[in-house]
């Protein structure tokens, strides 16, 4: 009885075996089979334009690349200097210093600047004319510190359909740092304004080869002195703590809290009291919007000469998912923290909310440490996709003011104003 | 006896060497350590600067990545005026554009930005822009 037992099961364990062996046997060269056709390539590159659709990418599609005090970021153009802040820096509500994008109009940037020699000039409109040095400001002013969101007007650019001249930004033509400085009101005030005065002009260091008086030799931006947002403005020397860097403006750049980034003028050196309206090329007919709602027009409507344009300002709600980003899939059921970022222009970001899709509906997210109505607020859902297959997650924010981000983009000549729902598309895979 | 002791070592030998195999099999299944050329590149780390303390702050030379423009007649008249004030890459990073859009930008530089581009170069460099960067042209 034993022995047939034992005879059994061996002669049943030598089967299996052989069974398993042969399967193993056949699995190995099917595997080694697989292994051939599968093997893993090289990544590939991205081309190095995208269109002539909308760019899919989140960032835009150029190689990395280093600048000085800069870690490797996406590279627009290299001359007049234009870089983009890879995606995963916008985890954390503050942008790093290297890090931070850069957007340079003209060709003759800094490369030094001497503190010994270096002034901020306020003239034009004044009773008593300014010149104030490094060491003047640090010590002579009550510092300011706050967080604020730097975005690009063009941010996004590479969204639109149809597409716009410019530079074809991704997402990430923005940052937020902790900005330190004296108040600009404090400044104009000192040199003492005289009535008549509509506008304040702001000029740095950069330069172009153009003729004089052209605006490929000299940027410059105006804002008007009745605007209220010169009262929350400052003039920064320091950027989280430290200077600015050689490419983001040093030794201080205007902060202009919830503007585009185009009136933020960098290696600041003069400010200018006007008596009338600045009417340069760079304030017109560059950096205009349409008068509409949403600052959105059509290509028929701008080439009939219906569209009445305004000088661009505040920056509308928006919001990002960071993480995942797409590149991975997830396992079905295994929960993961989708994370993001969100700004407004018009005052905090008081909700977030987020959608797969799947389950339909907006639920909200929660958000992150409140840094000031003007910084990045980071957001966060705990997300676990039960089954396999494609997932889309979107994401929508709300400010103080109310506004809620819409899912239409907009279209305008200049590529401005991009605030549409942002979504990303995920693959979750079988765990079984 | 002697006999069934000998197959069961046998036995447990062939056992263990169809577990190794098996262990095998599936390690290689999941495809591990595969290298192949670099193809994207990599990124040289900067050298520290020397600094002295001074009023002087100064960063190196902006590094120039300059991109090839598609050969072609007008790429001379393309390269010797739109490279005065910027990179090729002010054209080689837009999306394909029409005709029409890239009149209006040539347009741009001259009568907005000042650029001093003669006619006829003006007209080969929008030739050129046609021929190689519109919906209908763009390759690459």
């Amino acid at each position: 009885m034993s022995e047939n037992s034992s005879s059994y099961t061996r002669r049943a364990l030598l089967k299996t075996i052989g069974i398993g062996g042969g399967a193993l046997a056949l699995s190995h060269l099917a595997g080694a089979n697989a292994l051939a056709q599968q093997q893993p390539s090289a990544a590939r590159r991205l081309s190095s334009f995208t269109g002539p659709g909308a760019n899919p990418y989140w960032n835009s599609v150029g190689p990395m690349a280093t600048y000085p005090q800069k870690a490797p970021l996406v590279l627009l153009t290299d001359r007049p200097v234009q870089l983009e802040t890879p995606r995963q820096y916008f985890l954390d509500a503050i942008t790093p210093n290297d890090a931070f994008f850069v957007r340079w109009h003209l060709e003759s940037i800094p490369n030094e600047v001497d503190l010994s020699s270096w002034r901020l000039r306020v003239e034009g409109n004044v009773n008593k004319p300014l010149e104030l040095s490094f060491s003047d400001l640090l010590h002579k002013f009550k510092p300011v510190t706050f967080a604020a969101v730097n975005q690009c007007s063009g941010n996004s650019r590479s969204r639109f359909e149809p597409r716009v001249a410019g530079g074809q930004w991704g997402n990430g033509a923005m940052g937020c740092a902790r900005w330190r400085g004296v108040h600009f009101r404090e400044l104009l005030d000192m040199a003492g304004v005289k009535s008549g005065s509509v506008q304040v002009q702001m000029q740095g260091l950069e330069r172009g080869k153009g003729p004089k008086g052209m605006p490929s030799y000299e940027f410059k931006k105006s804002l008007d002195l009745s605007n209220p947002v010169l009262d929350e403005s400052i003039v920064a020397y320091s950027m989280n703590g430290e200077p600015l860097p050689m490419l983001n403006g040093f030794p201080v750049r205007l902060i202009v809290p919830g503007y585009f980034a185009t009136y933020w003028v960098k290696c600041l050196t003069d400010v200018r009291l006007l008596d009338k309206p600045d009417e340069n090329f760079w304030m017109n007919p560059a950096y205009r919007v349409p008068d509409t709602p949403r600052g959105t027009t059509t290509p028929a409507d701008v080439a009939a000469g219906k569209v009445k344009m305004i000088p661009i300002n505040r920056m509308p709600v928006r919001s990002f998912i960071i993480s995942p980003d797409g590149t991975t899939k997830i396992p079905a059921g295994l929960p993961v923290a989708v994370r993001g970022t969100s700004l407004s222009g018009f005052g905090r970001v008081v909700k977030v909310e987020f959608s797969d899709a799947a389950r339909g509906g907006w639920r909200e997210a929660r958000l992150g440490e409140d840094l000031g109505p003007y910084a990045f607020r980071t957001w966060e859902y705990p997300w676990t996709p039960e089954r396999p297959g494609k997932y889309s997650l979107a994401v929508r924010a709300t400010d103080e003011k109310g506004n809620v981000q819409p899912d239409e983009g907009v279209w305008n000549p200049g590529g401005y104003l991009w605030n549409k729902i942002e979504r990303q598309e995920i693959v979750v895979g079988d765990a079984a | 006896m002697i006999g069934a002791g000998k197959r069961r070592r046998v036995f447990f030998a062939l056992l263990i060497g169809v577990c190794v195999l098996a262990v095998g099999a599936i390690y290689a299944d999941l495809e591990i350590g595969y290298y192949t050329a670099a193809n994207l590149g990599r990124i040289a780390q900067p050298a520290p600067p020397n600094l002295r303390p001074n009023g002087v702050y100064n960063v190196a030379a902006y590094p120039l990545y300059t991109p090839q423009l598609v050969p072609g007649a007008g790429r001379q008249d393309a390269a010797a005026y739109c490279n005065t004030c910027h990179t090729p890459s002010y054209i080689t990073m837009q999306p394909p554009l029409p005709a029409a859009t890239w009149k209006a930008e040539v347009d741009k530089m001259g009568k907005a930005f000042g650029a001093q581009i003669p006619t006829d170069s003006q007209t080969r460099i929008l030739q050129y822009l046609d021929a190689h960067y519109t919906p209908e042209t763009r390759k690459r």
